[in-house]
């Protein structure tokens, strides 16, 4: 079992609060992704989780072990850096094999695994090669392998992929989910990233500013985001996000006097959630809206991506405010042009414009 | 804005310019360097070698007479010469090796960045820019059995169970060598904090996470320096010892300040010989060409060494 | 401050190889250094202390043991420094201590001394000497350099390092072996001990140092504003002057110091190649000869004169130290 768990933890340095004081569990074996952009205090996070930074506050726990004030190589787990930190004087093989020679491990053990992790990896061939020799990737798997070779109760990683190219980015992503797998290891992820925090996360943390926005699966960050960081930070493009004025049902998008008819579902809590005068954000997915003849929304023509099989459609609905739309129309759209629309009931969400908290459907069951 | 309006006075396009071709300015800005290098350097050089051969004496109005190669047999069978350059050798030794180790543990000292640090540094940066002679003076002052400071910081309060350092006695008793030890401890003040800037320079460029890696790898405190912290600074203390190397060897301002060469040859670096066989004396130029070619050569060989170096480690920097 | 929960067996904190992390144990370790650094600085500032209270102390307070932290400051030392001085006659002395008149505040300390000032003494000359040398030969090595630093640095040379090497080289010569037939050839050419000599001959003492120094300033600035200029249809020279000139202006001023420190500590040549007129200082401070032997507070004075300048300098200069020193080879 290696569950980890945070309590009230926080970080302060000096009068700058890094860390809000936060709580989160993790599962035994699962991937959780911290995500978030720079400067949120994901990375901070995971330094304490892994003892490389101390707390401010709150207490740190591995498997119902205390470790808040434990050196880190006595909390059992594995660190993953985003520039490797291979040791330069040494061979790959000498860089793998070096923590169980520090732990004292028997020389046919050190052996037999360095082995294991090496065939898991795919790194025979540079073994015999100093870091400095190395492409990118190669160092990255041979900083995986020597983080796998102890067996730690949980993988801690700090944005591993973010020195990669692209096209490497992709495979080692496969990579390490593929290991995360095999091994069963609890897996703390930090990223930037949110394309690879949703292609990999079991969970995902999204946190800004020091805080945490939203935990949830990939589907529910994605789908039902609780807040509007969240919102534009998940999804590329982001999700639309247009201000109007609710009233009887009905909200009024400034510009091009767009009435939108608000679904049935949301009607009570929109009256209940929103301060006088009804300000609400309406979001949607670039796949939530349908471009039809008879649709109720207009937008006019700003630009248009083709993205292959499918293209984004860029709308202004008023002076200020762009919306994007995802449609499989391969036809052109001439710019300036009006584009009727629709949005799908099922996948429109409402946000209150003041406390930036997305509002919840009442459930009429 | 027309162009008439602009501020900015580009380039005029009405006239048609003449202007230098990059050939030219090459030629322009390169040669009268290497030319006054030539004419100061080479020259001299090639003159100097003539004079070697020659038993020349710049005071005598006599124009030189060759000799072929007799200097240089009397120099290389000359016992004492061969012990200037022992002594030469000797303080190279010391000095450069006492300077590595003191600047290596005063880096290490100063590594972790306090208030205040970059003045401190800066001051115990100033002993090497002050003039060498000056400084000679300074210790030469210091080292008085009399009236110096030196003694007295040690905790010898009475002069006569002192340390005379520059006449190499200690108690009334000679001691020889101790007059070298002097010169050294001089050196090794004025230099010991450009081997501490240096090394701090290589200790900054180590990146953080190699140590933390280690740490969570429970590595040891020896594995740490041994493995992380001086590879990364080897290279520098290779300039280091290098550069300081060639220096030691053509030390002359601080001994001159401080001792001239005595007491009686103990101090006698072999430059400090040159000059005096050159413009002292008998100004016997002819067999100073020689010695200083001799001198010349190993010069030339430990540059070689030290450039090499350079080149390799910029390569790989 | 918040209280830390603690349930479960605490385990036994390894360790740590950062000093600051995990335990307030650590900060110990931290004031220790500080300490240290500052017991080591000061034992290394304990020479120029000495020069400096030397440079304010009566000949007496100087030669008579044990050596003395607190005295009485007097500007002795300037005096013999800076003046040419005899020795009153006991006769006259006491005459001119009975009728002191006006005299201003040397010529009294002179009487105090038993002795009266003659006028300036070599050494004034000697500092000027090596303010005037010093100064125009570092002008000169600076725009020789300069343009040769540029050249080597944009364009392709054949031989350049070769060339470099060789300019790098010509200062790694010990001083002594170049001036056996410089001294000849100066004779010749009528140059020994003339201001026009020391002044060439330190230009290029200091060129090989500017050439390199400067060329790794140069290799600095980012090409692309010197392509952008000649797009805009800058000739080379145009571009030379009003882009990389502005933009070298801290190197051109890290190197300008250098040289002339380097220049103005100069001893080697200036003690072969001078006697009289062109000689300029260090060769003078070494022979301050007193009554008794050397004339420490005039010895201690002068070095005065050279430290605060450098001690100015090295402060300024603090970010181009190791660079300067290392020829441009090291490079933080």
């Amino acid at each position: 079992m290696s569950t980890i768990e945070l309590r009230q933890v926080e970080k302060k340095f000096g009068d700058l609060h890094a860390v809000k004081p936060l709580d989160l569990t993790i599962q035994d074996g699962e991937f959780i992704v911290l995500l978030g952009p720079s400067g949120c205090g994901k990375t901070t996070t995971l330094r304490m989780i892994s003892g490389l930074e101390t707390v401010s506050g709150g207490t740190i726990w591995l498997n119902g072990r205390n470790v808040t004030w434990l050196h880190p190589s006595a909390r059992d787990i594995a660190f993953v850096f985003q520039f490797y930190a291979l040791y330069p004087h040494l061979t790959a093989r000498q860089n793998i094999a070096f923590p169980l020679q520090a732990q004292g491990e028997a020389r046919e053990t050190i052996e037999k695994r360095v082995d294991e992790v090496v065939k898991l990896l795919r790194i025979e061939h540079v073994l015999k090669a100093h870091p400095g020799q190395l492409s990118g990737g190669d160092q990255q798997r041979v900083a995986l392998a020597r983080a796998l070779v102890r067996r730690p109760a949980a993988f801690l990683m700090d944005e591993p992929l973010g020195a990669l190219d692209a096209d490497f980015r992709e495979s080692m992503r496969s990579e390490i989910k593929r290991l995360h797998v095999l091994q069963h290891a609890t897996t703390v992820y930090v990223t930037h990233d949110q394309i690879e925090a949703m292609a990999m996360g079991d969970r995902i943390v999204v946190m800004s500013a020091a805080e945490i926005q939203q935990i949830g699966s990939p589907s529910e960050v994605y789908n039902d985001p609780s807040n509007l960081f969240v919102a534009r930070f998940i999804g590329s493009p982001g999700m639309n996000l247009v201000k109007g004025k609710y009233a009887d049902g009905i909200v009024k998008m400034s510009g091009l006097d767009n009435n939108y008819a608000v679904p049935q579902a949301w009607k009570g809590a929109l009256k209940k959630g929103l301060a006088d005068g009804g300000e609400v954000i309406v979001g949607f997915r670039p796949e939530a809206a349908q471009i039809n003849d008879r649709g109720n929304l207009v937008g006019k023509v700003y630009a248009s991506e083709m993205q292959g099989s499918s293209a984004v459609l860029h709308l202004t609905i008023n002076e200020n405010e762009i919306i994007h739309i995802r449609t499989d129309r391969l036809i052109p759209f001439p710019l300036d042009t009006l584009v009727h629309f629709d949005i799908n009931p099922q996948m429109a969400r409402f946000f209150n414009p003041k406390t930036e908290a997305a509002l919840k459907p009442e459930v009429t069951q | 804005m027309s162009a008439s309006e602009s501020q900015f006075r580009g380039p005029s396009t009405k006239v048609r310019q003449r202007h230098l071709s990059n050939r030219a300015i090459v030629n322009l800005f390169i040669w009268p360097t290497l030319l006054l290098l030539i004419a100061m350097n080479v020259f001299p050089l090639f003159y100097s070698l003539y004079l070697g051969f020659t038993n020349y004496s710049a005071i005598t109005r006599q124009a030189p007479v060759w000799v072929a190669f007799q200097n240089f047999s009397n120099i290389l069978n000359d016992k004492n010469l061969w012990g200037y350059f022992a002594t030469t050798g000797r303080y190279a030794l010391l000095s450069v090796s006492l300077q590595t180790l003191v600047g290596f543990l005063l880096a290490m000292l100063v590594r972790e960045k306090f208030k205040g640090g970059g003045i401190l540094t800066t001051l115990i940066l100033i002993p090497m820019m002050i003039s060498p002679v000056v400084v000679g003076l300074f210790w030469k002052l210091m080292y008085n059995p009399t009236f110096g400071f030196f003694n007295a910081l040690l905790g010898f309060s009475d002069p006569s169970k002192a340390p005379d350092w520059l006449a190499s006695r200690f108690a009334g008793q000679p001691m020889p060598g101790l007059a070298l030890w002097a010169v050294v401890i001089a050196d090794v003040w004025m230099w010991a904090p450009f081997v501490m800037l240096l090394v701090l320079s290589g200790l900054k460029a180590i990146p953080e996470y190699l140590y933390e890696a280690a740490a969570v790898d429970r590595a040891s405190s020896w594995f740490q320096f041994w493995r992380i912290t001086l590879p990364q600074v080897a290279p520098l203390l290779m300039i280091a010892v290098l550069f300081r190397t060639i220096e030691a060897f053509k030390s002359f301002d601080l001994v001159m300040g401080m001792t001239g060469g005595g007491p009686g040859v103990q101090t006698e670096l072999i430059s400090v010989d040159l000059y005096r066989i050159a413009f002292l004396g008998q100004f016997r130029t002819g067999p100073a060409s020689a010695l200083a070619y001799i001198i010349l050569i190993i010069i030339i060989a430990i540059s070689n060494l030290y450039i090499k170096y350079l080149n390799k480690s910029k390569g790989e920097g | 401050m918040t209280t830390f929960e603690e349930v479960g067996p605490r385990l036994p904190v390894v360790e740590p190889t950062r000093v600051d992390k995990v335990h307030p144990r650590a900060k110990w370790g931290k004031s220790i250094r500080v300490i240290l650094t500052l017991i080591v600085t000061f034992i290394m500032l304990i020479p120029v202390v000495v020069m400096v209270l030397t440079a304010f102390k009566s000949r007496a307070d100087i030669v008579t043991p044990p050596p003395k932290v607190f005295f009485h400051p007097t500007l002795e030392g300037f005096l013999y420094l800076f003046t040419d001085r005899s020795v009153f006659s006991p006769a006259n002395l006491a005459e001119a201590q009975a009728n002191p008149g006006d005299l201003n505040y040397w010529q009294k300390l002179a009487l105090s001394t038993g002795q009266k000032i003659n006028g300036p003494s070599d050494y004034v000359g000697r500092l000027k000497n090596s303010v005037i040398i010093a100064g125009t030969s570092t002008i000169l090595s600076v725009i020789l350099g300069l343009f040769a630093a540029y050249a080597f640095s944009r364009f392709k040379i054949a031989g350049k390092d070769d060339l470099l090497f060789f300019i790098l080289s010509t200062r790694m010569l010990p001083g002594v072996v170049v001036t056996i037939p410089l001294f000849l050839l100066y004779r010749l050419l009528g140059w020994n001990d003339t201001h026009v000599g020391m002044i060439i001959l330190y230009t290029v003492f200091n060129l090989s140092f500017s050439v390199w120094l400067l060329k790794g300033f140069i290799d600095e600035i980012p090409i692309e504003y010197e392509e952008a200029a000649l797009v805009d249809g800058y000739t080379r020279l145009q571009a030379f002057f009003r882009i990389v000139l502005p933009q070298a202006v801290n190197g051109i001023a890290a190197t300008t110091v250098f040289c002339l420190i380097f220049a103005w500590n100069e001893y080697a040549f200036a003690l072969m190649l001078t006697s009289e007129t062109a000689r300029t200082a260090p060769p003078s401070i070494a022979t301050m000869l007193g009554s008794g032997g050397l004339e420490w507070s005039a010895i201690a004075a002068g070095s005065l004169g050279f430290l605060i300048p450098v001690a100015i300098v090295t402060f300024a200069l603090r970010e181009y130290l190791l660079r300067g020193v290392t020829f441009g080879a090291v490079r933080k």
